[in-house]
């Protein structure tokens, strides 16, 4: 035991990104080695509960855990890997086009001359379907890129991916959800890029398959966030919401395709018109809709028993950034006592903490006033604003119901 | 002497209602003898009830008239055509006339405050003893017609008083038209005053666009918001600014849906909410949440086409509690919410 901990505390010190003479160190530390200061629930990784994690300074205990997180049923098996093996002789490549004629590939450089071009097609592409969310858009993306490298380290494959994700985020500088998704992913790779593989074809499989699994994960999420939040919603209730999420409706739908009674209130969500949007979903399903306007939302909130929303990124305050008029729906409830609801995907969490409205980057719109206006008139069309955490009550994520103090623990956990 | 007595009357009931002067009263002598404006009237008593309604819609239809005092004018135009030979049978057909308007259009409170605020002075005057009817009937007439002017001079008072409130560089929001806003920030702008405006979109009448349009031709720079913007907007703005179209008893207002939302948001963010109101617009109510007005629907039109099963919420104004509200801009002064009912004891007794 002695030996091993005291290669921990070398291997903290060592570079993470180098891999030379000690590969027996890591090849030493079993799985069931759990010689730690805290031993993982069983249900760790699935449910993402936080109390098994330990230090963060100890690297080595870090990949400890990645294998173990790895090992779990929601992550890679041997059939995964040979479902990835599988997958990277997969030539139903969309681009043949690409050129062959890279110029000098030194470690750590590759040309990628066509690839931002293509990343950004391929993320255009797959943001079509009507049902991906951006985040596992730009996750597809990525995995392209990963499919179609031609690079033959890891390393090197970390780089043109870190390439791709930076045009990715570049094409749309407004777009938390996809600079969230980019990031998620990129760390990802960081943390499994670290553990050897001998072959490299096997860690790009390994990556494809994770990339093109997240899909089913985003989908999964949205089914978890529904079973967590349709046990608020009680029989007899008004909720109020404003935005057009997903997340939302796939909750509302739960929950009253499980027999509840309750009645909806869509905001009108100028100029985007996201309250017409929810009742064309809301209505088939059998839920009573009224719609109100933007500037109605006091007026009926003393009607109302909660608010639900959805959210475009989570920042690490707890607090979310959501479609403008958000935050003034949430502190209109805050003020009359109402409860604010959030459903939001783990992978909306991001790495941003602004301090005011204008501390995000801009999001412009074009908004339509309906009537003819003077030139010289100044029109404000940002499309989204930051709520504070204390205006909301509890955030429904697929890593648990979470007061927003408890987001930036979570975030650690998930960008660590 | 029956002048004499007249004038001294007037004298006397000119300090309990709040402002007749012997300039007045001579005005009030020429009013008397001025003809009225061109209609079509009717001297039947059975058709004044139709010609009330007929008369305030044509006042209305003035640009520059607030409600209440079409409101009156039509009143006025009652007693011109009124056959009653004793005050008290005159005071029963204003009333008829009163109730007839109220009928026609219930939603509406400034004319059901100007229809009481007439009637109440109407009973305070005819308590006093007049030999002859006919002069009193004068002096109701001159007192309905000169309400257009108190109208248009209350709008100056509040003008002269709010714009001290707006200090150089600081920025307005606004939400709603009204016209004693627009004439609030004219005038400070014409002093000189430099400061910049948000309007929101005004959803569904589309008032941001009009004061844009407004208050650009005075100079003014504005920015026009969405009404969700507000939330977003408020920790530019210095001081949220609307109008009333009626004052309630606790010392809170009723004025265009969204009014309630950005006083909310604006007290908690710790911003001045002002409200621009003249007196005539005090009224004889108490609600006490949302529901407790009358209701009051308008036509919104949705860009995107709505399911048929779907209810649509369309109020067309809200009530705002006085807690929300910082001072209250009134020809009576600047008042705070609850000094209004001192001052409603005051117009009513």
């Amino acid at each position: 035991m002695y030996r091993s901990s005291s290669l921990r505390y070398e291997s903290s010190h060592r570079d993470f990104s180098l891999r030379g003479e000690s590969d027996e160190d890591y090849l030493d530390i079993s799985l069931e080695d759990d010689r730690g200061w805290c031993k993982p629930s069983p249900g760790f990784e699935v449910s993402g509960s936080k109390r098994g994690f330990c230090h963060p300074f100890h690297e080595d205990r870090k990949k400890v855990l990645q294998e173990r997180r790895d090992s779990t049923p929601n992550s890679v098996t041997f059939e995964w890997l040979r479902q990835a093996e599988s997958a990277s002789l997969y030539a139903g490549l969309k681009d043949h086009t690409i050129s062959v004629s890279h110029s000098v590939r030194s470690w750590g450089r590759e040309v990628v001359r066509e690839k931002p071009f293509n990343v950004i097609h391929e993320f255009d592409s797959w943001r079509k379907s009507p049902d991906l969310a951006e985040a596992v858009a730009a996750i597809k993306a990525l995995t392209a890129v990963i499919k179609r490298s031609e690079a033959t380290t890891m390393m090197g494959l970390e780089v043109e991916l870190k390439n791709a994700s930076d045009t990715l985020k570049e094409s749309d500088e407004s777009s938390i959800s996809l600079s969230a998704g980019c990031d998620l992913f990129m760390r990802y790779v960081t943390r499994t890029s670290a553990i050897e593989y001998e072959d490299i074809e096997a860690g790009k499989a390994r990556l494809i398959e994770r990339g093109e699994k997240f899909g089913e994960i985003s989908q999964k999420a949205r089914r978890t966030i529904a079973k967590l939040g349709k046990d608020f919603i009680a029989d007899g209730i008004t909720i109020l919401t404003h935005g057009y999420s997903r997340v939302v409706l796939a909750l509302l739908k739960l929950a009253a395709s499980e027999g509840k009674d309750f009645n909806v209130i869509c905001t009108e969500g100028r100029p985007d018109n996201t309250g017409a949007e929810m009742a064309k979903e809301l209505v088939p399903a059998g839920i009573p809709v009224t719609l109100v306007l933007d500037s109605g939302v006091a007026y009926v909130m003393e009607t109302v028993d909660m608010v639900l929303m959805g959210a475009e990124g989570v920042v690490e305050s707890g607090g979310i950034i959501s479609m403008l008029g958000t935050y003034q729906t949430a502190l209109v409830a805050y003020s009359l006592k109402k409860p604010v609801y959030v459903a939001a995907e783990s992978y909306k969490f991001a790495r941003l903490f602004p301090l005011d409205q204008r501390d995000m980057s801009p999001a412009p719109r074009h908004v339509d006033f309906l009537v003819p206006l003077p030139q010289v008139v100044n029109v404000e069309n940002s499309a989204r604003d930051y709520t504070p955490p204390q205006y909301l009550t509890l955030i429904f994520s697929d890593l648990g119901v979470l007061t927003p103090s408890a987001v930036s623990d979570e975030l650690i956990q998930l960008y660590l | 002497m029956k002048a004499d007595k007249a004038v001294e009357d007037v004298g006397e009931s000119a300090k309990v209602a709040g402002g007749v002067t012997f300039e007045w009263l001579r005005q009030a002598e020429d009013a008397s003898l001025l003809t009225t404006p061109a209609r079509p009237t009717a001297t039947d008593h059975g058709d004044s009830s139709f010609s009330v309604i007929e008369e305030f819609n044509y006042w209305r239809m003035q640009p520059d008239l607030a409600e209440a005092v079409a409101a009156i004018k039509a009143l006025t135009a009652v007693i011109r055509r009124s056959q009653a030979s004793t005050m008290m049978g005159l005071e029963i057909e204003l009333k008829n006339a009163s109730e007839a308007l109220k009928a026609w259009d219930e939603t509406s409170i400034p004319l059901s405050a100007g229809c009481d605020l007439f009637l109440r002075y109407v009973t305070r005057t005819t308590a006093l003893e007049y030999e002859d009817i006919r002069a009193g009937k004068a002096r109701l007439i001159e007192r309905g017609e000169r309400f257009g002017e108190i109208s248009q001079k209350a709008r100056r008072t509040i003008a002269m008083l709010g714009q001290d409130f707006i200090l150089n560089g600081s920025t307005i929001l606004t939400h709603g038209f009204s016209r004693v806003v627009l004439n609030l920030l004219k005038l400070a702008a014409s002093n000189g005053k430099h400061f910049n405006v948000i309007c929101t979109e005004g959803r569904p009448d589309n008032t941001g666009a009009k004061v844009a349009i407004e208050l650009l031709a005075a100079g003014i720079p504005v920015t026009l918001i969405l009404d969700s913007g507000v939330g977003y907007m408020m920790e530019k703005v210095d001081m949220l600014l609307v109008g009333a179209e009626g004052v309630v008893e606790s010392g809170g207002i009723i004025n265009y849906i969204g009014t309630f939302q950005s006083a909310l948001v604006a007290r908690s963010m710790n911003k001045p909410v002002y409200v621009a109101a003249e007196s005539y617009k005090f009224a004889r109510l108490y609600p006490l949440e949302q529901r407790d007005l009358g209701p009051s629907p308008c036509h919104v039109e949705f860009v995107e086409p709505v399911p048929e099963d779907a209810k649509v919420e369309n109020t067309a104004r809200d009530y705002t509690p006085p807690n929300y509200l910082t001072l209250l801009f009134t020809d009576l002064g600047v008042l705070t919410p609850s000094a209004v009912s001192d001052e409603l004891i005051q117009l009513y007794l």
